[in-house]
């Protein structure tokens, strides 16, 4: 009778939406809420200012809302029908730079959450194996040593990361890899490669140069636009599918090596795999705002203290924090000192810092998954 | 094909070249001969040679391991004597570098991860959990090897769990978080998850190390528990010789990365035994039921 009930407790619990708890449930609703208030200060003011009420009108305008020649356009690439300048300015500017800010939340916070599970650690983020170095350097490798192909950058930066992922792998690799090892390279790939990048700022001469090299290895989400919404999509959305199915891949892996492989997982297999989705993931985020540090440290922390340690709540949890923190943190970043915009990178860190130190503070334990 | 002879021969060979003054050949074949010469393995280990990637020498050679089918086999021996090594090897966690281990008859390199898991369970020394799990979302977890990449949990899942829970006793446990637990109790949530994996043959490294006695007992007992009444095989590696002659229904005396005997309890704890292999001049009385009284450490001269 008891065993009944429990199991049907169960069966609710691992059911379609069983993981849909109240706790979880908070995250997702706190970040939507979040990132709908500060989406929304983010399209009202700058440059070209509005009322709050007229920004909300612009945002909720029927016209261009259930146009789909409009949606062919931001999505698609297509031609852009005519429309009053607010909404101009409301929905080709400042509607894609909110979009961008909360797809390379998710992105970086869906990734770190996979590298910590990886790395058996908690202060991993998603540029532990390499991928922030390897990006940085091929970004000023294009800028000043390649300029003739700066319009390819977005592209170098990804591929860098992901080669100095992969850099990583083969140095750790030694019949077979370990957390430790992985890190260990990690650090190394990084070491390096920050150096690299380092001595190539020298030989910029150009401030142009220096200051576009600095946004891309700080991350700024300034001029973007539906251009790279559209170059990030797609990706997100795969990186988070997979994500998502490889939940309970994480969990296990959680247990420890030895306990996975009892249970059957091929370790490794699983493990360059998951660490290929995160660098995806990580990838698809540098493509289009570059760098932006802490996102994906500290979004898993902040959510798996509220939701606990299971992935595929906490992969949910940080579909939605992720964004909550960026579009806030690009809020200061576009308005602070405006006009003059700062990297939405150094906000993050401004955010994240204190509130890093606050969880690290309040919680006893710390480091450990 | 499974002879006492060739596993007399075994014995004999590794410990003839280290030890001397101890039983002679004939009397070794003999006992290994009489009684339990048609036991059939479920797992067979041949000519190993296991060691690790940073050792030159191998760490465990020997000719023939059994474990025989539907019993109950302790490994034993002192410290660095290769039980967990050889463990590792039988499980395929550590690849031998010479020689093949064999789950009923079949090469265990040749099963899948996942196909082995199902038939092979083994559990570590320590073993390491998020410390918010709680202790059925870990038993769930010994399910992996039977479930697909995108299979929920079925009503089998369901019942292998609450037949394991109900085996280690932790139904009480079950809404606990792991990292709140005991190592007694987490050792029992442990051999669930393990349990809830359902295999023919279980394999467990030290599970009563750093236990109390109570968790001791119930360790062992949740293991004689799963022998008899759902005929599991079992290998455990066991620290207290004593508990071995209580629970298992074979040992295996392991000495210097070899196996110095094999056999039912009653034929392999002798106070020879005690002597070459743990160094311990002890007294072993046989009635009314086996029993050790260890007396002093022998110093090495």
């Amino acid at each position: 009778m008891a065993s009944d009930t429990r199991r049907a407790n169960h069966a609710r619990e691992t059911g379609l939406l069983g993981w849909l708890d109240g706790s979880l449930a908070s995250v997702v609703l706190g970040s939507v809420a979040v990132v709908f208030v500060a989406g929304l200060v983010q399209v009202s003011f700058g440059t070209y200012s509005m009322t709050l009420a007229e920004a909300w009108r612009a945002v909720f305008d029927p016209d261009v809302v259930f146009d789909p020649q409009v949606w062919n356009a931001f999505l698609v690439g297509g031609e852009l029908p005519e429309m009053s300048k607010r909404n101009l300015v409301v929905w080709n500017i400042r509607v894609p730079r909110v979009l961008v800010a909360a797809l390379v939340g998710t992105n970086l916070a869906v990734s770190g959450a996979i590298f910590q599970a990886i790395t058996r650690n908690e202060l991993a983020s998603p540029y532990v194996l390499g991928v922030s170095s390897g990006a940085g350097l091929a970004v000023l490798l294009t800028l000043v040593v390649f300029s003739g192909l700066a319009p390819f950058l977005p592209i170098f930066a990804s591929l860098g990361g992901a080669v100095a992922f992969l850099l990583v792998y083969g140095i750790a690799w030694k019949g077979g890899t370990s957390p430790v090892r992985l890190v260990l390279a990690g650090i190394i790939v990084s070491t390096i490669f920050w150096s690299l990048q380092q001595g190539l700022f020298y030989l910029a001469d150009d401030l142009g140069v220096v200051q576009s090299a600095i946004a891309w290895t700080t991350g700024s989400l300034t001029g973007v636009d539906w251009a790279q919404v559209r170059i990030a999509l797609p990706w997100t959305a795969l990186s988070v599918l997979l994500a998502l199915a490889g939940a309970r891949q994480l969990n296990v892996l959680l247990l420890g090596e030895r306990t996975a492989k009892s249970l059957g997982m091929s370790v490794e297999t699983v493990r360059f795999a998951l660490a290929g989705v995160a660098v995806l993931a990580a990838s698809a985020a540098i493509s289009v705002a570059g760098i932006v540090s802490f996102v994906g440290l500290v979004v898993p922390h902040m959510v798996r203290t509220v939701v606990g340690t299971d992935y595929k709540r906490l992969v949910v949890g940080c579909i939605f924090a992720g964004p909550a923190l960026v579009v806030v943190a690009d809020v200061g970043a576009r308005l602070a000192l405006n006009p003059t915009q700062v990297p939405v990178g150094v906000v993050t860190g401004l955010v994240g810092g204190p509130y890093f130190l606050y969880l690290m503070r309040k919680q006893r334990e710390m480091g450990e998954l | 094909m499974n002879t006492g002879r060739e596993r007399a021969t075994t014995a004999e060979d590794e410990s003839a070249t280290r030890t001397e003054g101890e039983r002679t050949p004939t009397e070794r074949d003999e006992r290994a001969t009489t009684g339990d010469s048609e036991v059939e393995s479920a797992l067979l280990g041949e000519d190993l040679e296991v060691g690790y990637p940073t050792t030159e020498e191998p760490v465990v050679e020997c000719t023939r391991i059994d474990v025989p089918e539907g019993e109950i086999t302790a490994l034993v021996g002192p410290n660095g004597s290769g039980k967990s090594t050889l463990l590792k090897a039988l499980s395929d966690h550590l690849e031998p570098e010479q020689g093949v281990v064999a789950l009923n008859g079949r090469n265990i390199e040749e099963f899948g991860g996942k196909e082995l898991a199902r038939e092979l369970g083994h559990l570590s020394q320590e073993n390491d959990s998020p410390e918010s799990l709680t202790v059925e979302e870990l038993v769930y977890h010994g399910r992996y090897p039977h479930r697909g990449f995108f299979d929920s949990v079925t009503e089998a899942d369901h019942e292998a769990v609450e037949r394991a829970i109900d085996i280690a006793g932790v139904e009480e446990l079950r809404d606990r978080e792991v990292g709140a637990l005991s190592g007694g109790q987490k050792q029992l949530v442990w051999i669930a998850m393990v349990l809830a994996q359902e295999t023919d043959v279980l394999l467990l490294d030290e599970p009563t190390t750093f236990l109390d006695l109570h968790h001791q007992l119930r360790v062992l007992e949740t293991i004689r528990r799963l022998n008899e009444e759902q005929d599991v095989t079992v290998a455990v590696v066991l620290h207290d010789l004593s508990q071995a002659v209580r629970f298992a229904d074979y040992i295996v005396a392991m000495d210097d990365g070899g196996i110095y005997d094999w056999g039912p309890p009653e034929d392999v704890v002798t106070e020879q035994l005690l002597v070459d292999v743990f160094g311990v001049d002890a007294a072993v009385t046989r009635s009314p039921e086996l029993q050790i009284l260890p007396k002093r450490a022998l110093t090495d001269e």
